[in-house]
């Protein structure tokens, strides 16, 4: 997975808004994801008999460039480099962090693991849409609901048409 | 004459009823998603990207086209109307363009906009018309070590010139290279990387990357810092069309941004910020109307507008010669070539001869059509502004999530949904790139069977890396890139 090693570390240091001054867990994070990759990567042949070079060079390479990479930033961090947070055009950098629409907007992504399979794609989108939704200031949840089921059955036959596998429409109840 | 023939083939494709109509279809939805915020071409493309199944090549390739260039058009109207740039590349136009919007001039800076965007789309088309095939021809001498160093560069220049630091464009563009080795090695067919999962043996596909960074980051990232305060929309006022005067003032910055941005465009990392800025710069140097610029010169419109459309034609050069993506929307480009079991590159251009030229003949086409679209109807276009973004922002992660379930119905690629999209979350967060991740993943495995075929072919001689003369010259110019920069600030600390 790309992004293991921030994971570990993601809880508690971006909340602080516009961002933290000293996001050493980055760095870390990458110099943790590279000792992954260049111990998965030692364990495979680094050649081969008529190659000259093995599958585990290109893994061994991009491990040791991200734990260099790593290992630069937190020197840099440490030196005291700015990140300043992005601007979009529906959002502004230098805003403190809304944890609670975060979350709600997070959990609507982390829905889908959990529903897909059992519940199916139609009912799965319409939750997600409800709670994105939310998590950007709606309050109106009927009319979301009813929206969100109007786009994901719309979607769902559109895409069925042309030729996706999206699986049954609410497994549940067999169809 | 055979590119003219060609040419005149690929109109016979291209104005079919049904690829006309698939031009119409992308170029409407192009010019949708270059007005909504959240939803950029790369996105677009890759959730259209199951379609691939069900379509011609020459269809789906026709509507992505028409996608690519409907979001120039649309990206400009929401900088010009509402200082809102869509996409990165009409951030100039919103410098002046807004200013003549609420002075009244909003009219006369949608028309050189729009006008200024067709003759540069149409002058760089006929540039790629006949830049293709001589490249492609001379891409038929190329050696597995040219093709490595071509990447070799590609990485060097797209992690120099993208991002805020160097640091931070190669961190981008390692992760990309990282994720790119997960899977099965294709040329001994061991595992890597997999920690024993089945489902990863097929590797991450490019598009739930691409999904998980640009719909799945942003909806968290603008959900956390969301500004509900929608910007005031500045009222079309004026003549719809423009003046004498006006004309006279933008022709020549529409040649001068076609010059700069056609070829920026077919260099990697550049992508369309780097030629605008450039076009902007160089209006404002050469203008007898200095006094108006930061007041709304219509000049700062017209250049980076035509600038930001011949890029668009510029990133198909090489992505159509040699396989090459050099920003985000070229790398799903490619990805949708490789689901069509295509290799873009120079045998395309004779093994498939009726897709190339029918693309290439439908940007002519698909150009008049987006000026016809946009400008009359630029009216009913910004309505699209009126959808609520809590729903547009919740619409987007439906169908981000269709994109990736339709893949292959696994909750693994939905588990990597939820960690790359928090990744593309903390790199908006801390400012670092994100086009060089899809770069580094696309390009990463191609890199690798380059060096491997290259090092193999040499018995394992790492100079063979630079034993023709264009691999020599690509790789110093990698190292100069990499090097110059510090070089010269050791030697302005010493001086």
């Amino acid at each position: 997975m790309s992004t293991d090693g921030r994971n570990t570390t993601e809880g508690g240091s971006p909340a602080a808004a516009p961002a933290s001054p000293k996001p050493y867990w980055i760095g870390i994070g990458l110099m943790v994801m590279g000792a992954v990759w260049l111990y998965n990567g030692f364990g495979l042949p680094q050649g081969a008999r008529y190659a000259a070079v093995g599958p585990g060079l290109f893994v061994t390479l991009a491990g040791g460039g991200l734990l260099i990479l790593g290992a630069i930033l937190v020197l840099q961090i440490w030196r005291g480099e700015s990140f300043e947070a992005q601007d979009a055009e529906d959002a502004d950098g230098s805003t403190k962090m809304d944890k609670r629409a975060f979350l709600t907007a997070l959990v609507a992504v982390a829905l889908p693991i959990v529903t897909m399979g059992p519940l199916g794609m139609p009912f799965t989108a319409t939750l997600s849409f409800v709670l994105v939704a939310n998590a950007f200031g709606s309050r109106r949840w009927l009319l979301d609901l009813i929206c969100g089921l109007i786009l994901a059955c719309a979607a769902w036959f559109l895409f069925k048409q042309l030729g996706l596998q999206l699986g049954r429409f609410f497994p549940p109840l067999g169809v | 004459m055979e590119t003219f023939e060609l040419l005149l083939h690929g109109f016979s494709v291209a104005l079919q009823p049904t690829n006309l109509m698939w031009a119409l279809v992308g170029s409407v939805l192009g010019t949708a998603i270059g007005i909504l915020p959240g939803i950029g071409p790369a996105l677009t493309i890759a959730l259209l990207l199951p379609v691939t199944t069900a379509l011609a090549p020459t269809s789906a390739f026709i509507m992505f086209a028409g996608i690519l260039y409907g979001a120039m058009y649309g990206g400009s109207t929401t900088s010009i109307l509402l200082n809102t740039p869509g996409e990165a590349g009409s951030m100039m136009t919103a410098l002046e363009g807004n200013k003549m919007a609420r002075a009244g001039r909003g009219a006369a800076a949608l028309a050189t906009a729009a006008i200024g965007s067709f003759v540069a789309g149409t002058i760089a088309t006929l540039a790629l018309t006949f830049a293709a095939p001589a490249v492609a021809e001379l891409a038929f001498y190329f050696k597995p070590t040219d093709y490595f160093a071509i990447t070799a560069l590609a990485f060097c220049s797209v992690a120099v010139v993208m991002g805020t630091s160097r640091t931070r464009g190669f961190v981008s563009l390692f992760l990309g290279i990282a994720i790119g080795v997960i899977g099965i090695d294709t040329m001994t067919g061991q595992p890597r990387l997999t920690f024993g999962n089945m489902q990863l043996l097929r590797g991450i596909a490019l598009t739930v990357v691409l999904v998980s960074l640009f719909a799945v980051g942003e909806i968290l990232y603008v959900a956390s810092r969301y500004r509900s305060t929608p910007g005031v929309m500045a009222p079309i006022k004026g003549q719809l069309w423009m003046t004498k005067q006006d004309f006279a003032r933008s022709w020549k910055p529409w040649l001068r941004g076609t010059a700069i941005g056609f070829p920026m465009g077919a260099l990697p990392g550049s992508g369309s910020e780097i030629p605008t800025m450039l076009s902007y710069t160089l209006e404002r140097k050469l203008t007898k109307y200095p006094e108006e610029f930061g007041k709304g010169a219509i000049e700062g419109v017209a250049g980076p507008e035509a600038a930001n459309n011949a890029a668009a034609a510029g990133i198909l050069v090489p992505l159509l010669t040699l396989g090459l993506p050099t920003s985000a929307t070229a790398a799903v480009l490619l990805a949708a070539f490789q689901n069509y079991g295509l290799q873009p590159g120079p045998f395309l251009f004779t093994s498939n001869p009726a897709l190339i030229w029918g693309l290439i003949a439908s940007l002519y086409v698909g150009n008049v059509m987006l000026l016809v679209l946009n400008l009359p109807l630029v009216g009913i276009w910004v309505q699209l502004l009126r959808i609520p973004r809590p729903q547009l922002y919740a619409g987007i992660l439906v169908f981000a999530m269709i994109g990736v379930w339709g893949l292959a119905g696994s909750w693994v690629d939905l588990t990597i949904m939820l960690v790359v999209g928090l990744g593309g979350y903390v790199m908006r967060v801390y400012d670092f790139p994100i086009a060089p991740v899809l770069i580094g993943l696309i390009l990463g495995p191609m890199a690798e069977t380059q060096l491997r075929t290259a090092l193999a072919a040499g018995q394992g001689n790492p100079m063979v890396l630079v034993s023709t003369p264009l691999s020599a010259i690509l790789i110093t110019l990698a190292v100069l890139l990499l090097a110059l920069p510090i070089l010269l600030k050791r030697l302005r600390a010493n001086a």
